[in-house]
Parts: C-alpha cells; structure tokens; sequence
C-alpha cells in the first residue's frame, strides 16, 4: 500500500479547507475532515502514478477494506500498475484471474511486435489483455472514488492520465428467495431482493421488450444510493414519468436507506392517512403495473418497488386474482371490499347500535347481548376502544418479538386478554368476538390501506360512541371527501368509481378474454390490451356433424 | 379561472340527480298526497313535464352566454348594476334555500331518530363535512356523488322490493275520476318545483367539459330524478293508500318500518339515514359551491375558498333562526316556498330569456 507522506496529506486537506471557506454549502462546513462531491467534481487525473495513488489514497484515507496492490505490467519493472478496490465488493477470482493474472502473467505470451513501452501499455491492457466484461475510462477522481466504492475495480496505468474501471462486482447478499409479506397460492413466488441489478433483472426476465426503459439516478449525498426509474415505453404515459423525473430530481437528502425515504419525498398529499404511492415486494406485481402504463421507482437496498400513480380501488387487487380464474376472483375481491367496510365499521356500528340504537335489532339478539352486557362496569364505547387499542399492542408486538417469546405473546394475548377479561367481567363476549372480527378483517386486503383504515377506525369509533349511527355515517362521508381530494401524480385516488369506465377490473375482476382496454384513467398511450373475440367457445359436438 | 375544475356529462347527469332527490325523496309524497291523494302518481308526471321545460329554459339561457354562470350574464343582458343586483338575489336565494334544507335535514334527523340530541350538533356536522368538499372544488363533491347515487338508487330499490309485499294496487283507484284535474294540477306544484332545482344547471354549465350536450344532461337527470319520485310516491300509496301518506311526515321511514324479513332484517331505518345523509351532504355541497362561488364572481374575487367558512357560519346560523318551530317549518315548506321556488325557478330565468331574445344578445357569442 502506498504510504502518502503527511505533507502532502495536508496540503491537500489544506487546499479543501480554503474552498470550503468560500462558502460552500453549510453542511460540507460542518464536516471537517471530510471531502465533497463539488471538490472531488475539480479533480482531475495526472499522467503520473504514484501522485494518482497519493491523491485516491488520502480520499480514501484510514478506510480499511479498501485494497491499493501496486504490481508491474508483464513482469517488467518498466511500467507500473496499481489495482484499487473494495475488499467484500468486488469478485475476488475475477480479480485474481482476469485481471491481474492476466496483466502479470499472460501479457507477455500476446503476441506483439515491439516492447511493453508505457505509450503502448494503456491500449493494450484494453484492446487484449483485461477478460473482463464491462471496462470504462475516464480521468475524473470523483469518478474513480464512486467506482471503486460502487464495488468496481479500478486500474491505474503509470504515464497515462486515466483510470481503467472494470466491472467485477460480486458481494454476499441474499438469494431470491419468496415473497414474505405478500403471500400467493398460485403465481410466481420469487421476490424482489436488496440488490438494485437483481431487481431489474427479474423484470427485465418477465418483459422481454426494448421498450423496458431503466434509468438510474443516483440520490442521497452521502449513501449516493442508485434509483432507477422503470416504465414502458409506449404504454407508458409520458407526462407521469416527466413528472416522476422531475420530482425525484427535486430530492436532495443525506441518506436515501429504504424506498420509503423516497415515498414520503414525492407523494402528493404528506398528511393524508391514505399512501397514494404503491410499494411492493413482488416482481410479477409490478410488471402488471408497468403494463397498465404505471412508473416503478427501484431503490438499491431494498426489496420493494415504488410503483405511481396508485389508485385506491388497488388495495382489494391482488397478484393472484389475475392468475385465478374471474369469477373465483371477483367473489374473493367482494369479500375483500366487505372486509375493508368491517375494519372500519363493525366496531363503530356495534358500539353505536349497543348504545344509541336498540330498535335496530331483533328482539331475540337485544337481548341476549343485554344478558351479556349486564355485567360489564364500562359504556359500550370505553369497552369497544379499550379491546380496540389492546388488540392493536398485540399486533405491534406479534411483529416486533423475537421468535422464542411468541408463544408466551400469545397466550397472553389470547387467553388472558379474551377469555379472562370475559370471565371477569370485564368486557361483554360480544364486544371481543367483535374486535376479534375486526382484526382479522383487517388482514384481508392489502396491507398499506389496512393500516390507513385502522387508524381511522378510531376517530370514527369516538364518533359512533357520542353521536351513534349518525355519527358513523358523517365520518364514512368525510373519510369518502377526503378520498375524493386525493390525486396521485394527477390521477384522481378514487377512480375509477361507479359507471365512469375502466370498471372492470375494480371490485370484480371481468376475465381476460373481455378485458379489452388499458385503464384509460392512468395512460391513453396505447389502449388495447386484449384483442376482441377471444372468449374460447367450444367446438360444435362431433356427433351432430 | 375560479373554479379550475371541469366535469363530464355523466357526472353532471349524477350530481343534478342527486341534488334534487337529496331532499325530495322524504319530503314530497305526504304533501302531494295531501292534494292529489291516489292520483299522486300523475302529478308526478306532470311535475316531471314543469321540470324539463324549466330545464329547458335554463340551458338555453346559458347557452347564449358561454362560460358564464348565472351570477355573470344577468350584467350582460340587463347592464351592470341591475344585473349584479339580479345575481344577489339569486346568491340570496341559494344562501335561503340551503338554509332551509339544512333545518328540515335537522328537524328530520332529529324527530325521526335521535331526539334528544340538540339539532345544532346535526347540522354542524353535515355543514363542516360539505365544506370540506366545497373548499377542494367541484371535482371532489362529484366524485363523491359518483359513489353516493349508486348507494341511493340501490337503497332505494332495497326498500320498494323488500315492501313489495304489503303493496296493494287497487289502492290507486279510482283513477281521476274522483279528483278532477284541479287537484292534480295543485298536487304536481311542490313536486315541479323540487324539480325545478334543476335550474341550478345554470350555475354548473360553464364547468362542463362538453357544453353542447348540457340539454340532454338536464333532461335525463329529470327523467331520472321523476323516476325515482314516481317509485317512491307509488310505493306510499299502494302500501298505505292516501289517507294514512297524508297523515305522516315522512311516508318513506314508515314504508321501512313495515319491512320484516326472516325474522332478522327488522327495521331498516339506517338505509334511509344513510340516503338521507349523503344525499342532503351532496344537495348541500352542490349549492354551498353556488354560494361561495357566485358571491366571488360578483364581487370579482380571484378565489372562492376564503369565503367557504364565513358561508358556513351564515348558513348555520340561518337555518336555526329561520323557523321557530317544526309546524313553522311544514307551513312554510308547504305554502309560502313555493313562491319563492317559481320566483327564481321560472320567472326570473323566464324574464331574462325574452330580454336576451328582444335585444337579440347573446346570439352572437354563440355563433362566434
């Protein structure tokens, strides 16, 4: 490793201090022995090696899995090399074997006629010598620093002012493997992984078309974290991706560690309960949105895909209905719709009914739940809420415990909470099978509106128990308002609704043969989908002929 | 632009349709049966003919003055200060009429289920709920209404086929014979003139993505609009027969009432809350937008959504002064509304169309 001498080092920390003393942005001033891209952006190569080393290596000073090996080109002490890159980043057998084995070792079988002069050396290593798959040029040091943190491997050439980066990435990271928040019977199981290449690999596998379009911006001015940006070509609609640039090229954040640092930075509406941006975990997801004309935003380090503009009719749509035959699906869709209707009401009406409306009931059922109730010391409302918020801790902590104190979790959970608070009196029967419902009701649709919706059970719940069914019936209305306002990247979040086209494919599901159009709501780029006649009919009866 | 919004026909056809039944749907067949007793059903038609030559008249009014809405073009066709005085009286009456129906919404919520709970409470409520939607624009409340009518016209076949089984047909007879014409003539005016709210076609027409067919928008939501009257009003008769739709308020609640089925779905009460609310949210909504939007057209104001809480307030506190009683309330619904409603439904339209057409204005602009 090269051994920089101090004053050198500062000097060229000294240098950096009386730029950043013009006035450069307040927070590269707070970091003092740090360098910035707009300095590292000045920076340029030189022609000899060993100030090239100097210059990287004190960039990269005191990082300890960043590996310099100096060596001769072709065994000969006439031009020098040197190799910097990542230890754990890159491919240690492509580095060995294609490259260094290679320029130490094979290069003086290729034939040629003259010596390995330094003029030459730089074509050559190119034009015949390096094996690796992807090479670049360049002459930039903030280039080189990014590739060589990128898990690239850069080769410096003594008498040339310009670095070799060639592509042989390879770190451990984890293996496609099934999708874990998004379970499917039938359809593919694979999921997205944490590796931004991996991703676009597998839509790419499942679009075989030019028109796949993958652009990569890099945000986050510290992780310089890739983001790329995927949409098709021609189905696409061109202004929601102008605007998808556009707003992502607005972001300038320190960090960018999950796709959800980007959500929160480009959604429309940042305080609405409601996401009007779609993530998900499942590569046959969202190439079905791309081919509605949606845009996916792919963040390097993590498995879920941003997918806009969202409608809200997607949070009853699963990968799976597509797979499944239509009218299984249309009826499993309905079910999810009524299991949306129950996370937010059930609760709200029983607590309104119980308290406020006793007509409302057969007589047979008033009184039985009366006979239940008689006992309990709180109001409806207070029993409802209390069971309500418990049952939320116990989700929360179902999620956070470690495996090996799930069970004492649940028991607790459940028989202590249900059964005794029951036999105690403490809450009527009906009012746990009722939060009870209401908690696996919320588990039946997608998980994202699940959420929104518990949330707003509780508001609602508040005004079911003051003001009864009218209450409830206020809060369905303002929850629907505030739908009505939600637009995501200008497509309006609640369409389509009742009768104003693109309906089948909302709460039922029409099959493919009769699904002709793209939703016209989300891109008018290129409406067919599915061409008309295909419905199978059967072939006539051999016997009648 | 004040309103940036822009809707398509079939959403103006949804939300003229849900604006005029929002109320009428409860309040008409007691007080038309009262008059027309079992020829109620033909005063319905005959309503439904007033409501689409005042449909008429006010699309074609509009049509002569493109993008301009009825607080903008009585300046053009009767000068400046006459005509602004004309768009005052109509914000005036749009402000009277909400007001009015915010009351019967709380008189109604309260005296049907809860009526122990200030009516205040009621109303602040649905009022705050409106104009949140007034204050994002017209596309919200239409988008709304998109989901709202479904939930209506579904809830309102529920009912009729659930009390199909207490109907009885002969109720309706004798037909005319009994009654003459006069009667029915009488009993089709409060009909005609709920109806007739259509004329606030004239504030929506400019917002129309495709103006040219606002004469087939007005005339189906009419058609609509008798259509469920003439369901609603004929399912009184023939379960109750005239004499007992008279006696009540409010036919439609009672006619749930007798629905029994299987021993479990008894009293169904909540449909007709749940109607009752969302429609009265969207015919609140619909004149809420007219008020603030007219106010800022003629005082010349580049945004209407300052205006939407001072509105709010002005609309609650009215509706609480207006009437001092229910019977106050009914006596006025039944009589002194009506002159209101002809007023500005037919005469003051009918009034600017023949000084339009006689200094031959607005002609020009739509042959330009």
């Amino acid at each position: 490793m090269a051994r920089f001498t101090k004053p050198l080092r500062s000097r060229l920390l000294g240098r950096r201090k009386s730029s950043s003393g013009k006035g450069d942005s307040s927070q590269e001033q707070a970091v003092e022995n740090a360098f910035s891209n707009q300095e590292l952006q000045k920076l340029e190569l030189s022609a000899d090696l060993q100030a090239n080393l100097l210059q990287i290596m004190s960039i990269l000073s005191d990082c300890s899995d960043v590996v310099c090996r100096e060596f001769d080109f072709a065994q000969e002490e006439r031009v020098k090399l040197a190799l910097i890159y990542v230890d754990g980043l890159v491919d240690k057998t492509q580095v060995s074997d294609q490259i260094m084995r290679r320029l130490m070792l094979d290069a003086p079988l290729v034939k040629q006629d003259g010596e390995f002069t330094r003029a030459r050396a730089l074509n050559l290593i190119k034009k015949k010598l390096l094996t690796v798959h992807q090479i670049e040029e360049t002459n930039q040091v903030d280039i080189v620093i990014d590739a060589v943190l990128s898990g690239d491997t850069v080769l410096l050439v003594d008498g040339h002012a310009c670095a070799i980066i060639s592509v042989a990435r390879g770190w451990e990271s984890r293996k496609i493997d099934e999708s874990q928040t998004e379970m499917v019977v039938r359809g593919p199981r694979e999921a997205f992984v944490e590796t931004l290449r991996v991703n676009t690999s597998l839509l790419r596998r499942k679009i075989h078309n030019p028109n796949l379009k993958i652009e990569t911006i890099k945000l986050g001015q510290v992780t310089k974290t890739d983001v790329a940006v995927v949409y098709i070509k021609g189905i696409v609609n061109d202004k929601i991706v102008t605007e998808v640039r556009e707003r992502l090229s607005r972001i300038k954040i320190d960090a960018v560690l999950e796709s959800g640092y980007i959500e929160e930075l480009i959604e429309d509406s940042p305080w609405s309960p409601f996401s009007t941006v779609s993530h998900t975990e499942r590569p046959d997801k969202v190439a079905a949105q791309l081919l509605e004309g949606r845009v996916a935003i792919l963040v390097d380090g993590t498995p879920f895909a941003l997918t806009v503009p969202v409608l809200f009719m997607e949070s009853l749509q699963f990968p799976e209905d597509y797979y499944e035959r239509a009218l299984i699906a249309s009826a499993v869709r309905l079910l999810r719709l009524f299991s949306m209707f129950a996370t937010l009401l059930v609760p709200s009406l029983y607590v309104a009914i119980v308290t406020f409306h006793h007509e409302m009931l057969p007589t047979a059922l008033l009184l039985s739940l009366a006979g239940q109730r008689e006992a309990v010391p709180f109001p409806a409302f207070v029993e409802a809420f209390g069971m309500e918020f418990t049952f939320e801790i116990l989700r929360e902590a179902g999620i956070r415990l470690p495996r090996q104190v799930g069970q004492a979790v649940s028991i607790v959970g459940a028989l202590i909470i249900g059964e005794a608070a029951v036999r105690a009196g403490l809450v009527g029967a009906a009012t746990v099978i009722v939060v009870a419902f209401t908690g696996i009701a919320s588990f039946a649709f997608l998980y994202t509106a699940s959420i929104s919706l518990r949330l707003l059970r509780f508001p609602v719940l508040v005004l079911a128990g003051t003001l009864g069914l009218y209450g409830v019936i206020c809060g369905v209305l303002a929850i629907l308002v505030h739908l009505a306002t939600l637009r995501s990247f200008g497509v309006p979040y609640l369409s389509p609704v009742m009768l104003s086209g693109d309906m089948k494919d909302t709460a039922i599901r029409v099959p493919w043969w009769a699904m002709l159009k793209r939703p016209r709501i989300i891109s008018m780029a290129a409406p067919q989908r599915v061409a008309r006649g295909l419905k199978p009919t059967p072939p006539p009866a051999r016997g009648k002929r | 632009m004040l309103e940036a919004g822009k809707i398509d026909s079939k959403q103006a056809i949804f939300l003229m349709v849900s604006m005029v039944i929002g109320t009428a749907l409860v309040f008409i067949s007691s007080s038309t049966a009262r008059l027309a007793r079992q020829d109620s059903w033909i005063s319905i038609l005959l309503a439904i003919l007033a409501g689409l030559m005042i449909a008429w008249l006010v699309v074609n009014l509009n049509l002569r003055f493109p993008g301009k809405t009825l607080f903008q073009y009585p300046e053009v066709i009767l000068g400046r200060w006459p005509g602004k005085l004309v768009a005052l009286l109509y914000i005036w009456f749009y402000i009277h009429v909400s007001a009015e129906i915010i009351r019967e919404y709380g008189v109604f919520l309260v005296s049907a289920f809860m009526p122990e709970t200030p009516m205040i409470v009621f109303e602040i409520l649905i009022v705050a709920v409106a104009a949140y939607a007034v204050r994002n624009g017209l596309e919200v409340f239409t988008r709304v209404n998109q989901v709202i009518l479904p939930v209506i016209i579904i809830s309102v076949i529920i009912l009729v086929v659930l009390a199909a089984r207490e109907m009885d047909f002969k109720r309706l007879l004798p037909v005319y014979i009994d009654n003459g014409a006069v009667p029915i003539i009488k009993g089709a005016v409060t009909p005609a003139l709920r109806m007739g709210e259509i004329v606030t076609m004239a504030v929506l027409i400019p917002y129309l993505k495709h103006t040219k067919k606002a004469y087939r928008i007005a005339s189906t939501a009419t058609m609509i609009t008798g259509f469920l009257l003439l369901t609603a009003i004929a399912a009184d008769l023939t379960i109750f027969g005239p004499e007992v739709t008279t006696g009540w308020f409010f036919p439609e609640l009672n006619m749930v009432r007798m629905i029994h089925l299987a021993n479990f779905l008894e009293r169904m009460e909540a449909l007709i809350m749940v109607t009752w609310v969302a429609g009265v949210l969207i015919k609140i909504s619909v004149y809420y937008w007219a008020i603030a939007l007219g106010s800022a057209q003629l005082l010349d104001l580049k945004d209407y959504r300052p205006l939407v809480l001072p509105v709010g307030v002005i609309l609650l506190a009215l509706s609480i002064m207006i009437h001092d009683s229910v019977m106050d309330l009914f006596v006025y619904t039944g009589t002194f509304v009506n002159f209101v409603l002809i007023i500005f439904e037919a005469v003051i339209p009918l009034f600017l169309l023949v000084v339009a057409v006689i200094r031959g204005q607005g002609r020009k602009q739509n042959q330009g």
